[in-house]
Order: C-alpha cells, then structure tokens, then sequence
C-alpha cells in the first residue's frame, strides 16, 4: 500500500527557503505522515522559472521536519538558465525539470509532521514554481 | 536506510577546478562530512544551469575528493550546453541520478568540486546530491 502527498509553491527569491505547502486548489494539504507509513519510498520534483531575469539557478528540495528520522535530506533536482530576458515572440520557453527517484528510502515516523521546502542557488533567474510528491510505504 | 547530502556553487572560468561550499540559504553548511553507518555512495544526484552569456560550447565535470574516499578521486561527467549566439540562450536542464558503489569512511570529509571543460559557458551553477547507504 502507498500514499502520497504533493504540494508546491513559488520560489522567487535566491537563496530563500520556501516552505512548499500549497496544492493547486487545496491551499493546505495534511502535512501529516499518513498512520502506518515508515518510509519515503519514492520522489517527485518539478521545477521551472519565468526567465524574467539574466541568470542560472539550480533546484533543491529539503525534506526535514519532525517526521524524517534521519534529520535534514536535501535533494538537487533541476535547473534553468537564460542570457538576457527575451520579449515577444522571441520567448522562448522553459520547458522545466524534473526528478523521479523510484528507491529513495528515507525513514519517517507515521503520524508526525513532515517540511518540505524548495530553493534555487545560483543567480537570480526570475520567479520559480516548484512541486514535489512523496510516495509513503513501508 | 538512505541520507542525502547536497551543495552547490557557481563555476565562472574554464579549465578551474572550483569546490562547491555552499548550500542555497546556507552559506557556510560546513564540510560534508560521511555519516555515520554509510559505506558506500550510493548514487549521485545532479543538476546544473548556465547563463548563457558566450557563444560557446563546454561540458560540466563533477570531482569528489577527500579522505571520506578511501579508494581515492572520482571524476563523473553531469552535462553540457552551447549556445550560437551570446545574446538568446535560455534552456532547462534535466537532472541526473547516477548510480554507483563508491565505498566511504565515516566520519571523513568528501570535498566536491565542478569543473567546465571545452570552451566557457559563462557562469555555471553545479549542485550535487551525495546518496548514502550504509
């Protein structure tokens, strides 16, 4: 048996921790590891900037809370960069990242609270958008 | 049981091995040091970005060092870009998960370092996961 969670969140600053906690329309999903679950099994990261500034970043996720029994597990998980902004019909896209981990094995402990949060580190590259999804097992 | 554990940094000049130190909002997270229990690296994770801002093209190398590696250097290649012009690049990277078994002593140190080769990119920003089993 797996359960999931998925949240996201705007990363708009460099070097900002952004707690993740929204989920489209549920604006406050449970943070809660479900009862019984002892494990992150699997992993989920997308991640993709507007390009409104000039600069390169990286992604990262950090996993930490009172939930994850190991203490903080911070994870890279994509990256964008663009010379200077485009306009018009000259934009062009950024198609994102995105990191599937299918053997991920973190230790959480079911019933307690979970923190996930996303970053970029680099130079400022414009407004991000991040969302992770962590599949429980036991 | 698996720990992950990250830094990054930016790489400006080709050819320069540059150590990656830092960690986001964590300016100075400290050395990396193998955790206790782990004996192998299990995987390393990836992801880098360029600004684009030379007409160039180069590939990024990942070096870990240190006395957390008994068996010595390892040197992986993690990505390339290129772009024609200095004046319109603008692209996403994917990140890379690669497997490996590089046995660690616990308690030591693992520096990572990033590495532009070819011609330069401009500025390179590098992040590296670091995949513990014990």
């Amino acid at each position: 048996m797996a359960r999931t969670i998925t949240v996201e969140g705007d990363v708009n600053s460099i070097d900002t921790r952004v707690l993740l906690t929204g989920q489209g329309s549920v604006t406050a999903p449970s943070l809660v590891v479900p009862a019984g679950m002892t494990k992150i099994k699997k992993l989920i990261a997308a991640s993709s900037a507007d390009g409104l500034a000039a600069g390169q970043v990286v992604y990262f996720i950090r996993l930490n809370g009172n939930a994850v029994l190991g203490g903080e597990q911070v994870i890279v998980c994509g990256g964008d960069g663009a010379i200077a902004p485009q306009a018009g019909s000259d934009t062009a896209p950024f198609l994102g990242s995105m990191l599937i981990l299918s053997d991920v094995d973190i230790d959480v402990r079911p019933s307690d609270t979970i923190t996930i949060a996303g970053e970029m580190a680099g130079v400022d590259i414009g407004d991000a958008t991040m969302a992770v999804t962590l599949v429980y097992g036991k | 049981m698996k720990l992950y554990r990250s830094r990054e940094g930016d790489i400006t000049a080709v050819d320069t091995k540059t150590q990656l130190t830092t960690l986001g909002s964590e300016t100075a997270p400290g050395p990396l040091m193998v955790p206790a229990g782990a004996k192998t690296i299990k995987a390393v994770i990836t992801a880098i970005a360029n600004n684009f801002a030379v007409a160039s093209d180069g590939v990024i190398l990942v070096r870990l060092e240190g006395p957390g590696l008994p068996e010595g250097p390892e040197t992986v290649a993690v990505g390339a870009s290129g772009a024609a012009v200095a004046t319109g690049g603008k692209g996403s990277f994917q990140p890379m998960r690669l497997e490996l078994d590089i046995p660690v002593t616990p308690a030591n140190e693992i520096l990572i370092f990033a590495d532009m080769a070819g011609e330069d990119l401009g500025t390179v920003s590098v992040g590296v996961t670091l995949e513990f089993t014990g």
